[in-house]
């Protein structure tokens, strides 16, 4: 399973949302009280980056472990 | 065993509309256009406006320029060099006609297209019969906007469970909030299905998981032409990013040029062909392969379309492509290796030329109904050998439902639900959180991963490896009574999953049955096309339980363009 890691600089962070609803995948999660995103299910993320791209304070990171991506093909190169 | 309770809501409308993606925007838009008294709900897993392919693809809309083409000169060069004599000539007619009419309906609800000083669009030709124009990559937030400016109303964070009948009649859906559990119970006159293909959660941006094909089917809707729900293009080794257009400069290890094998004039997109020499290349012994994207005009230019506005100014999309074209050139670095990887895309849901499934009141547009409405033959969904056909695809299924819609539900009677229907699929829906211990998702995600994924089971066919999978798809499906959640996020997995199970059965099933080639359907021991005795679409049901398959045959006489006689 890939290991992606994704950040949050809270200081940074406006609590705008755009994070949360921009994942289309429910890796991120909101957490009302602090009006912070929570980095719920990170073995989930399908790294399209759009979390880290629409940050209006760039605020999140996303680190894909490409390493740890998986192909399905038979061949050794490539499982 | 758990005790699990959650909190059951009740609700009514007029349309629900399951999936906000673009098919599902467009319908729920002009449904109110056409009729703003209909109240409409759009149900989805995640947010409106951010789910779906739209905003995560190449930002392409196909254009036909009508001072240059006809409909009828497209429908032939497509009938003859895409769908091979299956598409529906009739509705590919209708689709390429309303071209101009869908842009500017997309252009009306605040989407932005880029145009050129003098007002005209920005058209890049791609081959003789078409070209592309750009689309900004805020198009679904553009489209909920609009939506919500005409009264639709929003469910975000539900995941569909189930779609509901009575009498034959689809009467609602039930979902569940991925944040709170709570139980909805939806009853509505006419349900929209707009979830999307099956995409088996392998490649990033592909996030069809098929409950919505798996709700059609266990509800009794007839599905068509699941057999082909297998694209797959070339992707960098690194970066697992896609290259498009590199099949045509692919070389070996040896250095020789492997493209000459497959493609001897130009072609509209990637081919089956092309993914079945990567395998020989492979399986050969003379792997890996690289691509060398100086030696043809669209690969030459790299990533400049999408990374700057040279082309066209798409500035929300820019911020996004900058990003992931980022991340993989740095690791792509000059390695220049590609890899064949199956994407998917089955959408089998059968449909009418009103996008009406074979269940009274129950719609089916956009990916999941792309094979299953017969439009465009042998080819898996959007792009389907087509850039920039899946937007427009999405919005013209989406304007077709609206207009049936909204002539449906003013005459339809006030929706019921079977309350011993609802309390099974409650029953369903939290059973893998009932269970203490179990499977884990994963581990059925993976099992199905693992049969599909590899090209030569499900691109490149034969009739051994397609019962290997076929086998590991029956091991797997038992695996899936078993299937214990941890919480609410992994219970919306257990459901992908077991419609992941679902779709790879129906994959693997029909394409046994299918003894030819034809368009993008390949196999390496029915190397031919049989217009005698495969002028025909695969149809699959659910009859009690049971995955009963037939065939109808293709009503190619009542069309223009007719198939050469014979083998």
């Amino acid at each position: 399973m890939a290991n992606h890691k994704i950040t949050v600089d809270e200081e940074q962070c406006i609590g705008c949302q755009i994070c949360y609803k921009a994942c289309f995948v429910d890796v991120i999660r909101w957490d009302a009280e602090k009006k912070k995103p929570i980095i719920a299910y990170p073995q989930d993320c399908m790294h399209c980056t759009m979390c880290e791209a629409l940050c209006p304070k760039e605020c999140i990171t996303l680190d894909i472990d490409f390493e740890g991506l998986r192909w399905y093909q038979t061949f050794d190169r490539y499982r | 065993m758990k005790e699990v309770q959650y909190e059951q809501k009740r609700m009514s409308t007029d349309v629900l509309v399951l999936g906000g993606g673009t098919a599902g925007l467009t319908a729920a838009i002009r449904i109110k256009e056409l009729n703003p008294e209909i109240n409409v709900v759009v149900m989805e897993k995640n947010t409106a406006g951010y789910s779906g392919k739209a905003n995560r693809g190449g930002g392409v809309l196909q254009y036909f320029d009508s001072k240059r083409i006809t409909p009828e000169g497209f429908v032939e060069y497509h009938v003859h060099n895409v769908g091979c004599y299956l598409g529906d000539q009739e509705i590919l007619h209708k689709y390429v006609s309303m071209n101009n009419e869908m842009i500017d309906k997309l252009v009306e609800w605040g989407v932005k297209v880029p145009y050129n000083e003098d007002g005209s669009l920005k058209v890049i030709p791609t081959g003789p019969m078409t070209g592309m124009i750009g689309v900004d990559l805020d198009i679904t937030v553009q489209m909920r906007r609009t939506a919500s400016k005409l009264g639709v109303e929003f469910m975000d964070k539900v995941s569909l469970s189930d779609v509901l009948t009575n009498d034959g009649k689809a009467v609602g859906a039930t979902g569940f909030s991925l944040l709170d559990g709570t139980f909805y119970v939806v009853e509505a006159k006419s349900v929209v299905l707009a979830t999307g293909s099956q995409n088996y959660k392998i490649m990033g941006m592909w996030n069809g998981r098929g409950e919505g094909i798996a709700a059609a089917y266990r509800a009794g809707a007839e599905m068509r032409n699941p057999e082909f729900g297998n694209f797959a293009q070339l992707y960098k080794a690194n970066s697992h990013h896609d290259f498009v257009f590199s099949e045509n400069v692919m070389y070996n290890a040896l250095g020789d040029n492997v493209t000459k094998n497959f493609r001897r004039f130009p072609e509209a997109d990637v081919s089956s062909s092309a993914v079945a020499e990567w395998y020989k290349q492979m399986s050969a012994g003379r792997g890996p392969i690289y691509i060398h994207p100086e030696e043809h005009p669209v690969t030459a230019q790299g990533v400049v379309m999408f990374t700057t506005p040279v082309v066209w100014n798409r500035p929300y999309g820019l911020k996004i492509w900058q990003k992931i074209y980022g991340k993989a050139a740095e690791v792509d670095g000059d390695n220049k290796e590609v890899t064949m990887a199956l994407v998917g895309e089955q959408s089998p849901v059968k449909v009418d030329h009103d996008m009406k499934t074979t269940i009274d009141g129950l719609y089916a547009i956009g990916d999941i109904s792309y094979t299953g409405s017969g439009a465009t033959g042998a080819v898996p969904a959007p792009p389907g050998r087509n850039r920039g056909s899946g937007i427009l695809n999405a919005v013209f299924n989406g304007l077709l439902a609206a207009e049936s819609i909204s002539e449906y539900v003013p005459a339809a009677r006030a929706a019921r639900v079977d309350e011993a229907q609802v309390a099974k699929s409650q029953e369903r829906t939290y059973a893998p959180l009932q269970r203490e211990a179990g499977v884990s998702s994963e581990e059925v995600i993976d099992g199905v991963r693992e049969a599909v994924g590899p090209i030569e089971n499900s691109v490149y066919m034969s009739q051994g490896r397609l019962d290997i999978g076929d086998r590991k798809i029956s091991k797997i499906k038992k695996k899936v009574p078993q299937m214990a959640a941890k919480d609410l996020h992994d219970l919306s997995n257990c459901h992908e999953a077991e419609a992941m199970v679902l779709s790879a059965e129906m994959q693997f099933k029909a394409s046994s049955l299918r003894k030819e080639s034809r368009g993008w359907f390949l196999r390496e021991d029915y190397p031919d096309m049989d217009n005698q005795n495969w002028l025909k679409y695969i149809t699959v049901k659910n009859v009690d339980g049971e995955m009963v398959f037939d065939t109808e045959d293709v009503p190619y006489k009542n069309w223009p363009v007719q198939p050469p006689p014979g083998r």
